[in-house]
């Protein structure tokens, strides 16, 4: 599938800081990916320069083939994008706005995208408010709408469930979900947990350095595999550290155990004829999905470990 | 051109549902109203030059509160961010937010022009100075309106653009008495960067084109720099 938007060697720098340093990635069209990182990794610099609105100091980003830096004005007509905590004209009311936003993208049947987008965000009680009136869910709901007014193919979200509460995390959840396969969306977060259960890859930022392009095909970093394995607990332990490849065991409900197995060695095949080897029943083999959580500390502990050996 | 006219459409709205431009338009006619009286009852003479230089004073003060919160607004809150994700460029949105600025001035301008209509209904006034009059005063308010969005396009505090651009208004207006004191060449340089030496032949009846290219020059200036400063994020 081709590319929607490659980035690359990205750099942006305010005076002598670095904010973004040599950042490197593509993503396929249809794709939602989460791009996660600790508040003040660059995420959201990352997200302005992909929406036209900083510059890079150095490397090249394109959206849909068009280069954004030299040709930025005809870049953002391939682009929604919902700046972090919504910021929005208080002053207008919903309908003006979404009519302002519109006619400035130059969407030709203007009333009638804004009637879509007003249906599809249910905004419709509330067309007629002043945006300074609105909830924060509501206000999230705006931005989202006038992202998808120019039916963008790239779709840029920056903490999109940002101060959201718990119903209405699950309704922009559930819309960032609804547009895979249709639309390219690029999500920001630093909450784990949302980018994991939207994202359909992730890749994860610290300070300024894109640390993966795809944390969970991470395959440097150890599997776990759940088995169940019929004798007495402590000898199966004992004769499951001791297979070649296995890093760890942690006892799990009755006759189960969480193996984790180094990430070089062939998984399943391999532990499960070792352990009918020794004389074992087993019972049950099943791969774990890697845990986001665990792959998202591993690769920032390794970087720490990589920049104090540098250092 | 549709998006500029949205842009522009925008702008306008922001301004006139602001009570800023009810505020300022209310206490420009009160004070011209009082200041026409008087002159005119005590002078019995048919002329708005008091008027005209009144007007440029008002201009000096008001419009940094019409400017201050053009562009510094839009970074306090971020929503530049929206116009600039979308495709729009800044020559457009600075000259929308100065087109609409410049409204209301002209707007006051106008409503003025009623002072204009009673000395002719009431006597024989000169009309010639009265239309150089109003044509520097357009051309003042153009330049100082333009100095305002720059002052706004540099910070993002709108009080802080407001006496920036007053703190401006005020050295333009007095430079030429320090231009005065200082040696050849330099003084006639700073000299003809004061307000007040290019405004006064307008007001008293004399169209000179140095006069309005400098007013016109300063206003390019100012909307050019200020295209710049949006640019730079």
């Amino acid at each position: 599938m081709a590319d929607s938007v490659v980035v690359d060697g990205l750099v942006k720098r305010y005076g002598r800081r670095a904010v973004v340093r040599g950042v490197s990635f593509a993503i396929e069209k249809g794709e939602i990916v989460g791009l996660l990182g600790p508040n003040g990794s660059g995420k959201s610099t990352i997200l302005r320069i992909l929406g036209g609105y900083l510059p890079p100091t150095a490397g090249a980003v394109s959206i849909s083939g068009i280069d954004v830096a030299s040709n930025t004005l005809t870049a953002r007509r391939h682009i929604g994008y919902v700046a972090e905590d919504a910021p929005l004209y208080d002053g207008m009311r919903v309908g003006e706005f979404l009519h302002f936003m519109a006619a400035i993208k130059g969407v030709p049947a203007a009333p009638g995208a804004v009637a879509e987008a007003t249906q599809r965000l249910d905004l419709g009680a509330v067309f007629g408010t002043p945006i300074g009136k609105l909830s924060r869910g509501y206000r999230q709901r705006v931005a989202i709408a006038q992202a998808l007014l120019n039916d963008p193919p790239l779709l840029i979200l920056d903490e999109p469930t940002n101060a959201l509460d718990a119903y209405q995390v699950i309704a922009v959840r559930g819309l960032i979900r609804s547009l895979f396969g249709r639309r390219t969306v690029l999500v920001a977060s630093h909450v784990l947990t949302e980018i994991e259960r939207v994202a359909s890859r992730v890749m994860i930022l610290v300070d300024g350095q894109l640390l993966t392009t795809d944390a969970m095909r991470e395959t440097s970093t150890a599997r776990h595999v759940r088995v169940r394995v019929g004798g007495p607990r402590p000898t199966i332990l004992d004769a499951l550290q001791q297979l070649p490849g296995i890093l760890g065991v942690v006892p799990a409900d009755a006759e189960g155990y969480l193996v984790e197995v180094a990430p070089e060695r062939p998984m399943a095949a391999d532990l499960a004829q070792a352990i009918v080897a020794r004389g074992f029943p087993l019972l049950e083999l099943a791969e774990v999905k890697p845990d986001l959580e665990r792959v998202f500390l591993d690769l920032i502990r390794r970087a720490t470990v990589t920049d104090a050996k540098a250092a | 051109m549709r998006t500029f006219a949205a842009l522009l459409l925008k702008e306008e709205r922001a301004i006139f549902t602001s009570p800023i431009a009810y505020v300022v338009l209310s206490v420009f006619l009160v004070i011209m109203g009082y200041t026409f009286t008087l002159t005119l009852f005590v002078s019995h003479v048919p002329t708005l030059v008091h008027l005209f230089f009144q007007i440029y004073v008002l201009f000096l003060l008001t419009i940094p509160i019409i400017t201050m919160r053009l562009i510094a607004e839009e970074r306090r809150l971020r929503t530049i961010e929206i116009l600039f994700t979308a495709p729009v460029s800044e020559p457009a949105v600075v000259f929308a937010k100065y087109l609409a600025s410049l409204s209301l001035v002209v707007l006051m301008l106008i409503s003025s022009g009623a002072y204009a209509i009673t000395l002719g209904l009431l006597g024989q006034p000169d009309w010639g100075p009265i239309y150089s009059g109003y044509l520097g005063l357009l051309l003042l308010s153009a330049a100082l309106v333009a100095v305002g969005l720059l002052a706004s396009s540099l910070v993002s505090n709108q009080v802080i653009a407001a006496l920036l651009s007053l703190s401006l208004f005020l050295l333009l207006w007095i430079i030429d008495h320090l231009g005065w004191m200082l040696p050849d060449p330099f003084d006639a340089l700073v000299v003809n960067l004061s307000l007040l030496v290019h405004f006064t032949p307008f007001a008293t009846g004399s169209i000179f084109f140095s006069d309005a290219g400098f007013f016109i020059s300063v206003a390019l200036l100012a909307l050019f720099f200020s295209v710049r400063a949006i640019a730079r994020r």
